[in-house]
């Protein structure tokens, strides 16, 4: 069954999966970001695996090396650019979780939300008198 | 309600994507259309055409780097979101709150640290200059930069680390991976051929790959030194004295 | 030519970072420059580029397969004048007013991150690598996260970080619809790709990936059950942000869809396409009537514009799924006019908050007496977005209309023309505010005074541009309708 032949596809896949459901799901925002660093590197892991060829070397013309052997290296430079993407997201939302943290002193984002209707009730009720 | 009904979702995408991967080309088949596609072509005509004996190097730097001029563009947007949630300090010292609380390192550690610095510049140094003949590069490279930096600010403190890496030097370093990816661009068509071109049709063909071998060692520096510097930017921003949230406009 | 458009902003953003480190007080003139270098090289393209055909461009020498190529054809090059365009508006409007809304730690990052968008969203439009068109949508992507947390107060970084949770799987689940697509084909150039998938015998693969496209693309673009990030994102973000994130970002978002739906997956194999189409059609048809009965409710000027751009995001995926040459041109005509329009109105929005601070719609009630030029410019615009006869808003939606009749779909004619109805509705209550009711008490003065020229003039480009392309369309109108003929 090609399933099992296709076996690191299937891993990717469902690692994929794995890291949605973290990211829809969980409360803690820095758990949320893992999901989303899990969901990007299953990606990544498909790429490469997608450039994988039987018995193959890696693809440096070194001495006597047989390009017609050699993986692919197009994925691997899209994979580059891929977790390069991941890397800057991450550091972007890291940045607003920070900041988050220090006035709200919590990561819980239902606390977030309910501390933030409060303020912003409080501060209608001042705005109305 | 919300755990199940995602749960559900998510079962459902998965038996989707497996079923899926029944249809994919065989995994490692030599015969896939996307071995055979461009990959032939680039992992024959690299040496002579780049000078780079790595494909994947010639690929992401040469054949492909327009690209890779947009990831360094990718990873200085992410700097300057960053900067636009945390915000640049002033042009003078930077205060890390964090720099009063720290608990102070052992003697022993602060010793290594400052031996082995230099070492890992050093290997990512090596990294960087490596891309053309084996695995290596220079986001790579930046990378190891950015990790030395953070090693140091760690144990040394923040305004130890801001000391030695001022902003007036860090400013311009960050950018400097896209200035010399467009200078690179501009040369390449006073060279005779279009942007980012490596090996100028005005020169005779037999230095064109050495040409080209030499415009991606410099390529791959300026890129090693801006993604660096704006990892060691980022950090900086992260760690440095708490700034509150404004209030709601 | 085309190639310095796109790079000219990105050396720019670079450029201005350094000058934002020396002399601050060049910032606003200084990040004009690069934009303005690009509108100039976009005028000088005009002539080159005949509207059924294109400019391709081989970066780095190399020919197609091995390379990346530029492919700017009509319509790529109508949408990247748009982009210089608003821009440099929006950049002109923000010297006075972003300083009520930045803090000057952040105010080098806020011109970078406007040029770093605006090169970004070129090198998307004029991409011809359906990678390449990736990297330039993340650069689009982030910076657009940074801009909308710039403000840097509680709501701003929530928004924010809700609009990077759901545009960071958005990106991903691209990424992968990219990865199907080469694993299926082994080519990543749009015309190859063309010409490939008719011919690839992996079916559902390639359905796969061309959902992924409009999931993912769908989300950045706000397409009906996936919009849940913009009403926030757009409505707390300083104007001039949300003029270009709801009349730029949104809309290039949606040519994304376009060029994968018409330029890689070609109309001739709408087997594979054709039902994700109409679930696309059909979804864009509820955004519409959604996003109209929101703005409704809205009490906030600028949420109601956010929610206003969700039904308006609906009109232009309708446009696109009629797959005739009328629907494709009342599409891109509407992403003109919604460009210029909604900007318009956010800039007109801004000016209230600067000079009085005022967000809700019902202090605008008399604003006309004091501020007569930004309610006359506003008014301009909302006539444009309802489509009243001699503005653009009526020419591209009667492209629309027509596109939708001659296709058949007579549900979908009937849901634009309730669109129209629903976006008289919103709009004319303000106007009615501003121009037929009284001040509450000490609440505006009785003599103009206005917001500062260099702020008025943006704004009332906008509002004249909107009657101008209604009136003088055909400049446009048929070039356009020829290269959409192209496409199918």
């Amino acid at each position: 069954m090609n399933l099992s032949h296709n076996y690191l596809y299937a891993a990717a896949m469902l690692l994929f999966c794995i890291g949605l459901y973290n990211v829809i799901v969980r409360r803690n925002i820095v758990k949320k970001l893992i999901g989303l660093n899990i969901m990007e590197t299953s990606v990544f892991f498909f790429y490469i695996s997608l450039g994988y060829t039987r018995n193959g070397v890696a693809p440096v013309a070194g001495a006597g090396a047989d390009p017609t052997r050699m993986v692919n290296p197009v994925p691997q430079v899209l994979v580059l650019t891929g977790i390069i993407v991941a890397v800057g997201v991450t550091a972007l939302a890291l940045s607003m979780v920070i900041l988050l943290h220090r006035k709200y002193g919590t990561l819980d984002t239902d606390q977030i939300m309910r501390m933030a209707r409060q303020e912003e009730t409080q501060a209608a009720r001042e705005e109305g008198n | 309600m919300k755990r199940l009904l995602a749960l559900l979702f998510v079962a459902a995408l998965a038996v989707l994507l497996l079923f899926l991967v029944t249809k994919m080309p065989s995994l490692g088949d030599p015969d896939n259309p996307a071995r055979q596609g461009m990959a032939t072509q680039y992992l024959e005509r690299s040496p002579e055409d780049t000078g780079a004996q790595d494909a994947v190097t010639a690929v992401n730097v040469n054949y492909r780097g327009y690209d890779t001029m947009g990831k360094v563009g990718i990873i200085y947007c992410a700097l300057m979101g960053v900067l636009a949630v945390l915000g640049r300090e002033k042009r003078g010292r930077i205060q890390a709150r964090l720099d009063g609380a720290r608990v102070a390192p052992s003697k022993i550690v602060e010793v290594m640290v400052r031996f082995v610095i230099p070492f890992i510049i050093l290997f990512s140094a090596y990294v960087i200059i490596h891309a053309e003949i084996s695995p290596g590069g220079g986001f790579q490279g930046g990378a190891i930069i950015g990790a030395s930096m953070i090693i140091f600010t760690t144990i040394f403190g923040l305004q130890e680390a801001s000391r030695r890496m001022p902003q007036g030097l860090r400013v311009p370093l960050e950018g400097s991976a896209i200035m010399t990816f467009f200078v690179l661009g501009v040369l390449g068509i006073a060279g005779g051929g279009t942007f980012l071109t490596y090996a100028w049709p005005r020169v005779s063909t037999s230095i064109q790959p050495a040409l080209a071998n030499w415009l991606s060692v410099i390529v791959e520096m300026a890129i090693g030194i801006g993604v660096g510097f704006a990892l060691i930017s980022i950090l900086f921003a992260m760690m440095r004295e708490e700034e509150d949230l404004e209030p709601v406009a | 030519m085309a190639i310095f458009m796109i790079t000219l902003p990105l050396l720019g953003a670079v450029l201005v970072s350094i000058v934002g480190y020396l002399k601050p007080h060049w910032l606003p003139w200084g990040a004009l420059v690069p934009l303005l270098a690009s509108g100039v090289l976009g005028c000088m393209l005009i002539g080159r580029i005949p509207s059924d055909g294109y400019i391709s461009y081989h970066l780095g020498n190399w020919s197609v397969p091995l390379g990346i190529e530029l492919r700017v054809d009509y319509l790529a090059l109508f949408l990247m004048l748009l982009i210089c365009a608003l821009g440099l508006l929006a950049l002109i409007f923000s010297r006075r007013y972003i300083v009520k809304e930045v803090s000057a730690g952040r105010m080098t990052a806020y011109y970078v991150l406007i040029l770093l968008l605006s090169g970004g969203l070129m090198g998307f439009v004029a991409s011809g690598d359906i990678f390449n068109l990736f990297v330039f949508m993340e650069i689009v992507a982030l910076s657009s996260y940074g801009l909308v947390a710039i403000s840097a107060n509680s709501r701003a970084v929530r928004a924010a970080l809700r609009y990077l949770l759901m545009g960071a799987p958005a990106s991903i689940i691209i990424l992968l619809g990219i990865a199907l697509l080469y694993m299926a084909t082994g080519s990543l150039n749009m015309a190859e790709l063309a010409g490939r998938i008719g011919q690839s015998g992996y079916r559902e693969i390639l359905i796969a990936s061309f959902v992924l496209f409009v999931v993912g693309f769908g989300v950045k673009a706000a397409l009906f059950p996936l919009h849940l990030w913009l009403p926030d994102a757009h409505s707390i973000a300083p104007s001039p942000v949300s003029a270009l994130l709801s009349g730029l970002v949104v809309e290039v978002s949606i040519f994304g869809i376009l060029r994968i739906a018409y330029s890689v997956f070609t109309p001739h194999v709408g087997n594979l396409t054709s039902a994700t189409s109409n679930a696309l059609a059909v979804l864009a048809a509820a955004g519409v009537i959604f996003g109209g009965v929101m703005a409704l409710l809205q009490k906030d000027l600028k949420l109601m514009l956010a929610y206003s751009t969700i039904s308006h995001v609906g009109y232009i995926f309708l446009g696109l799924t009629a797959f005739n040459a009328e629907g494709l041109t009342g599409a891109m005509y509407h992403m003109l006019d919604h460009g210029l329009a909604k900007a318009c109105m956010f800039l007109c929005a801004g000016s209230f908050i600067y000079i009085k601070g005022f967000r809700r719609i019902e202090d605008l009630k008399g604003a006309w007496r004091q501020m007569p030029w930004t309610c006359f410019a506003f008014g301009l615009a909302a006539f444009s977005l309802v489509g009243i006869p001699p503005t653009a808003g009526f020419i591209s939606k009667w492209y629309l209309i027509l596109g939708n009749v001659k296709a058949g779909n007579w549900v979908y004619v009937v849901v634009l023309l309730l669109g129209s109805l629903l976006g008289a509705f919103y709009c004319f209550r303000i106007l009615y505010y501003m121009f037929f009711q009284p001040g509450k008490e000490g609440a505006w003065t009785p003599r103009p005074a206005d917001v500062p020229p260099s702020m008025l003039i943006p704004i009332w480009i906008l509002a004249v541009a909107t009657v101008f392309f209604g009136l003088f369309s055909g400049l446009v109108i048929p070039s356009l309708l020829k290269a959409a003929g192209l496409l199918i």
